[in-house]
């Protein structure tokens, strides 16, 4: 038994069952029997053989790597397949890990305010600037959208995308119509997806936005006398959701029970009450003092700037003789999560923040907390804690003793076996609901939304008004879902988490459904937007889905095709047979006519539409397994 | 056979592959065959309806509701309050006063617990709320909270069992739709209700529960969970939209499309996430055509909502109750939510600007009711995280416990405040656990929601299937209600005084 294996590899569906994962260091047995330590050789002394067998050895098919595609982007299309068939997925990405972050929301953001300023300076004119003439939120969400479709860096984009849904900024706050504070924000995603977890924190920590959001902009020292506290908010949400959670986990992410069985608490008011200390004497990266206001819509864009007094009184009050000053900044020693930050002079308070972020992140729940958030977010809802597990342990050491690398964890989650294998028949709980954001890019990807200039002008408004799903748009910092959400029925009973399906009710799903039928019946995937009243429209240059290419599949004997071709760009192969035929007969009962043995636009057109919408709505789309 | 058992018979054999072109026949089935088995909590003859209003984030209630004593009759309610709320304390010149219609005190206490405070007034802003109050319909339940059992001063709180993720917003919120907070997994206490009561509806396919906000952990039954709608009521926004009307064949496309995503959902998926997203589709296509047609009957109404979110979403909420014999429902429970309430800053300012929408919005809903002719079979309840900090942060406050929240309806014996209001103070005060000032409950939800579910038609012996830790709390006898703040004079309440069939968590 021991020497008789049988090798198999099964392309149809992308399935690999031999692999031996160089950068986990661990080994899997395949083949009958499940014996430990085989270990596997080639015949031929050529390297091809083993790297066959091995994880970077192997192309994958289209199927597959239109799969790879729909957990590494906002969706497949045909040219990234062919990439990706062509180089395999390891090289693949590679490249995109080592892509620069080219596009900058906030710079973007301001050249749509500058057009919109020169262009009103020439019609009527003025002396409109940046100052004196306003922006609004949407330009956030155009710029978004621009970046997304054009930028090559297809990765990282996903990536910021998953940690805007942890560390959660939203533009349902006081700063919502300030495009600026939102594309400061989102950049800072941008440039720290493939960078170190320690630095993503400061930089989350010392952007305005979150200052404002969670409500430590000019938080204060406590004010005895006054009985008056620092603000608690960032104290709490800091742990609660960017860091270590609510309760001791194992590093595979399964949570540590105590003698009788209940969960350990990571940490409790007193330490919430200290950490919320460290959080004082923050405030603009344009403030005079401490509790300034911010100057103008770019305060927004400028790092926290940190007062270790408060001399408010003496610079607003000059004329005072005797000005009241005292600490802006918490001084004495904070102890929170069994660290002590020691008491320091008060001018190098700063430091304690520093201090802070330190133990956060050293703590031995991060690992498996961010692994399993980003896993749920890119692959599967429920991750098994063995996959957790190999992630968190490459989060906690990328395999040259640096802790935190999030490029190394992107990696890792996306070649680890459960990410390529699909076992999709055999466990019932893999995959995960697409969310409805993605679906809507998925949809624009795959269909190559072009736009005549190569400018889109999307505030993507339908997608949020069916959906209720946008970037930086959640209703709260617990973002769209959470991921211990479970829904009712099947799930519930197995005890399997559905984050996604928090946002699934009777009007989302209806919503959705209509979205399709405006982004695909009625050819209109844009809100398309002049950016001033007045503003001359060309219709011409509103972005459209061009589906003539696919014409020539409308007909009845090759609706197969026009199926399959779908099949494969937005759902990877995985409709079954029963909804290709479903959607096959509805499409069979459509006007189909031909003219000098070509399609007549108007039929294709419909039939083609009608294809993707039936495909969109089938649970076999819906679910990415 | 039990009723419970020939539910969920009926509720497996009903919707099987039904396409909408078929639902209708269907129904005529069902009319027949619903209803007359032996139950225990009777089916309801009338109609009754809870509204249940989340405040999201966590309302600082102790500046809802204010004491005013100023030192008369040795109140000193707002000198206590001052004092400990310092830069968040509303002007005393600003509150609104309060009175019983009937001159009785407005406080008593409970479970042995004094209230505090003899005098009291409301925010500047809620005058609705102070009306329905003076008038006798509105009431206030305060210090109320998560409990999982009494919990009595600061060494209980150490030794006894507390709530999950006591002061997080998830977990607070999550377990004031529960009421049970030792868990993680609990149902809605109104999914609960609907899985006791939903056969008094003659459609099976409506659910009792109806949602303004989307999907929500109070709606969520064993065999039920809610129907979401948006508050733009119209029979034209039910469904799938049709496609063009300039696509020839446009009627027939229409269905075959339907047909096909109807028939998409009802295939049998072995992934459970493909199941359980199929039976979510399969649930709201199932409603749209009752609700449809119910809606074509929606009556116009004299009251004028103010047009803010919660106004648009209790007004729909009206116009649903409209058309309930349409929808064929004795029973509804419908809920929404109002966020924004999370003010660790700006706390005198938000609440200037979002109180007046709750109160506006709860005043026209109950003239709604009144219009309706059924004001004493519709009670309203607000619920929220928690309490906030009695300290300041410096201009905000940050996450409590115990707090006040608000009944009201025809049936509500209102203008009264039910529970124990707190000591305005951190020190010295056995129910306070910190110096911020978080104060363990005095009232529990279960409580609450037991008297409610008594109101609604829940007899005694189910109460512990909808409230399983009403043991630690409350037991049932004729005449002992657990509150007091329901008029029950003419409701038909079993004397069956044997609450059996409780779930463990």
């Amino acid at each position: 038994m021991q020497k008789n294996f049988l090798l198999i590899v099964i392309t149809t569906l992308g399935q690999l069952i031999s692999y031996n994962k160089a950068f986990a260091q661990e080994q899997t047995t395949i083949g009958m029997g499940n014996y430990s330590g085989v270990t596997v050789t080639a015949s031929s002394g050529s390297p091809m053989g083993i790297r066959t067998l091995q994880q970077n050895g192997y192309l994958p098919n289209q199927s597959a790597a239109s799969r790879f595609l729909s957990q590494a982007t906002f969706g497949a299309d045909s040219a990234e397949i062919k990439k990706v068939t062509e180089q395999g997925v390891e090289k693949w990405l590679d490249d995109q890990l080592n892509l620069p972050n080219t596009f900058s929301l906030k710079d973007y953001v301001q050249s749509i305010h500058q057009a919109k300023v020169d262009s009103l300076n020439r019609s009527s004119p003025g002396n409109l600037t940046l100052l004196t003439s306003g922006s609004s939120g949407w330009y956030f969400d155009v710029a978004w959208f621009q970046g997304s479709v054009t930028a090559a860096d297809l990765l990282r984009w996903r990536v910021a995308f998953a940690l805007s849904e942890t560390f959660v900024v939203s533009r349902i706050s006081s700063f919502g119509n300030n495009p600026y504070a939102l594309a400061s924000y989102y950049d800072v995603l941008m440039r720290n997806a493939f960078g170190n977890y320690r630095t993503l924190i400061d930089s989350v920590t010392y952007h305005p936005s979150m200052a404002v959001y969670l409500t430590y902009m000019n938080n204060h020292a406590t004010n005895v006398a006054g009985k008056i506290f620092p603000d608690e908010n960032y104290a709490r949400e800091i742990m609660q959701l960017f860091s270590v959670g609510l309760y001791e986990l194992n590093n595979n992410g399964t949570t540590k029970t105590d003698a009788s069985g209940e969960l350990i608490p990571t940490y409790g008011n007193d330490d919430i009450a200290d950490l919320a200390k460290v959080f004082t004497g923050l405030s603009w990266g344009d403030s005079q003092y401490l509790g300034d206001r911010s100057e103008d819509i770019w305060s927004y864009t400028k790092r926290l700037k940190f007062f270790p007094i408060d001399s408010s009184d003496a610079i607003k009050r000059p004329w005072k003789q005797n000005p009241t000053i005292v600490n802006g900044h918490e001084y004495g020693a904070k102890t929170f999560l069994g660290s002590t930050i020691p008491a320091r002079p008060i001018e190098q308070g700063e430091q304690d923040i520093q201090d802070a972020l330190d133990i956060l992140s050293n703590h031995p729940n991060v690992a498996p907390f961010i692994s399993r958030r980003l896993i749920q977010r890119l692959v599967t809802s429920n991750p098994s804690p063995e996959y957790v597990n190999r992630i968190a342990t490459i989060f906690n050491n990328n395999g040259s003793g640096v802790r935190g690398d999030l490029k190394a964890v992107v990696k890792a989650i996306l070649l680890d076996t459960d990410a390529r294998s699909c076992e999709c028949d055999e466990k019932y709980f893999t995959g995960m609901l697409r969310e409805p954001f993605v679906r809507y890019m998925n949809l624009v990807r795959g269909l190559d939304l072009e736009a005549t200039g190569g400018v889109f002008r999307n505030r993507m408004n339908e997608v949020y008004n069916q959906t209720e799903q946008r970037p930086l748009n959640s209703p709260s910092v617990f973002n769209f879902f959470l991921p211990d959400y479970i829904p009712d029925g099947k799930l519930k009973e197995a005890e399997k988490y559905g984050p996604e399906f928090q946002l699934l009710n009777s009007q989302t799903l209806t919503g959705y459904l209509n979205a399709l039928n405006e982004w695909l019946i009625d050819n209109d995937p844009v809100d398309y937007s002049g950016y001033f009243s007045g503003e001359k429209n060309k219709p011409a240059e509103r972005p459209g889905f061009d589906l003539t290419k696919y014409y020539y599949l409308t007909k009845d004997s090759r609706l197969t095709e026009l199926i399959d071709k779908f099949n494969l760009v937005l759902a990877h192969g995985r409709l079954s047979e029963k909804a290709v035929s479903n959607i096959k007969s509805v499409v069979l009962q459509m006007p189909y006519v031909e003219t000098n043995g070509l399609p007549r636009a108007t039929e294709a057109n419909r039939r083609v539409q009608m294809v993707l919408f039936l495909i969109m709505a089938s649970p076999d789309y819906l679910i990415n397994r | 056979m039990k009723r419970r058992d020939f539910m969920k018979q009926a509720g497996c054999a009903a919707m099987g592959s039904t396409t909408l072109l078929s639902s209708l026949t269907n129904l005529k089935a069902f009319n027949g065959v619903l209803g007359k088995s032996s139950i225990s909590s009777p089916n309801p003859t009338d109609y009754k309806a809870l509204v249940c209003v989340l405040l999201a984030g966590g309302l600082d209630s102790y500046n809802l509701l204010v004491p005013t004593g100023n030192n008369i009759g040795g109140d000193n309610g707002y000198n206590d309050y001052i004092s400990v709320r310092t830069d968040l304390a509303i002007p005393r010149d600003d509150l609104l006063a309060l009175s019983n219609p009937n001159e009785q005190p407005l406080c008593n206490g409970f479970g042995g617990l004094s209230c505090e405070y003899g005098s009291f007034g409301v925010h500047p802003s809620v005058t609705g709320i102070r009306d329905m109050f003076n008038d006798g319909n509105l009431a206030f339940m305060s210090n109320i909270g998560t409990l999982v059992e009494p919990i009595a001063n600061f060494t209980e709180y150490n030794s006894k069992k507390r709530p999950l993720g006591l002061y997080s917003h998830a977990d607070q919120i999550m377990q004031w739709q529960t009421s049970v907070p030792q868990s993680r997994n609990a149902l809605g206490v109104g999914g609960r209700f609907a899985d006791l009561l939903h056969a008094a509806n003659s459609y099976e396919q409506i659910s009792m529960n109806i949602s303004l906000s989307g999907k929500n952990v109070f709606q969520r039954g064993k065999d039920f969970a809610e129907y979401s709608i948006g508050n733009n009521i119209n029979a034209n926004n039910v469904g799938f939209e049709s496609l063009p009307s300039y696509w020839s064949n446009t009627g027939l496309l229409t269905q075959l499309r339907n047909a096909a995503v109807d028939s998409l959902v009802s295939q049998n998926y072995a992934n459970l996430l493909q199941n359980t997203y199929s039976a979510t589709a399969k649930q709201s296509i199932g409603s749209f055509e009752i609700f449809k047609e119910a809606l074509k009957r929606v009556p116009s109404f004299n009251t004028v909502f103010p047009t803010t979110d919660l106004g648009n979403d209790l007004s729909a909420i009206s116009k649903v109750i409209g058309v309930r014999n349409e929808l064929g429902a004795k029973r509804q429970i419908f809920f929404v939510t109002i966020g924004g309430w999370d003010m660790h800053d700006n706390l005198l300012d938000g609440l200037n600007g979002r109180l007046p929408q709750v109160s506006q919005a709860l005043k026209a809903f109950y003239d709604s009711t009144v219009e309706l002719g059924i004001a004493d079979k519709v009670t309203t309840f607000t619920i929220s995280d928690f309490a906030r900090t009695i300290t300041s942060n410096g201009e905000g406050s940050d996450h409590a416990w115990g707090g006040n929240s608000m009944v009201m309806g025809g049936a509500v014996k209102g203008g009264k405040i039910y529970g124990s209001y707190p000591r305005m103070s951190v020190d010295n005060y056995d129910r306070n656990v910190s110096n911020r000032g978080h104060y363990i409950p005095a009232l529990s939800t279960d409580e609450l929601y037991a008297e409610l579910a008594l109101w609604y038609g829940v007899s005694p012996y189910d109460l512990c299937y909808v409230l399983p830790n009403l043991g630690n709390f409350y037991s049932y006898a004729p005449n002992n209600y657990p509150v007091g703040f329901i008029d029950f004079a003419g409701t038909t309440v079993s004397s069956d005084n044997k609450p059996q069939g409780c779930t463990t968590y």
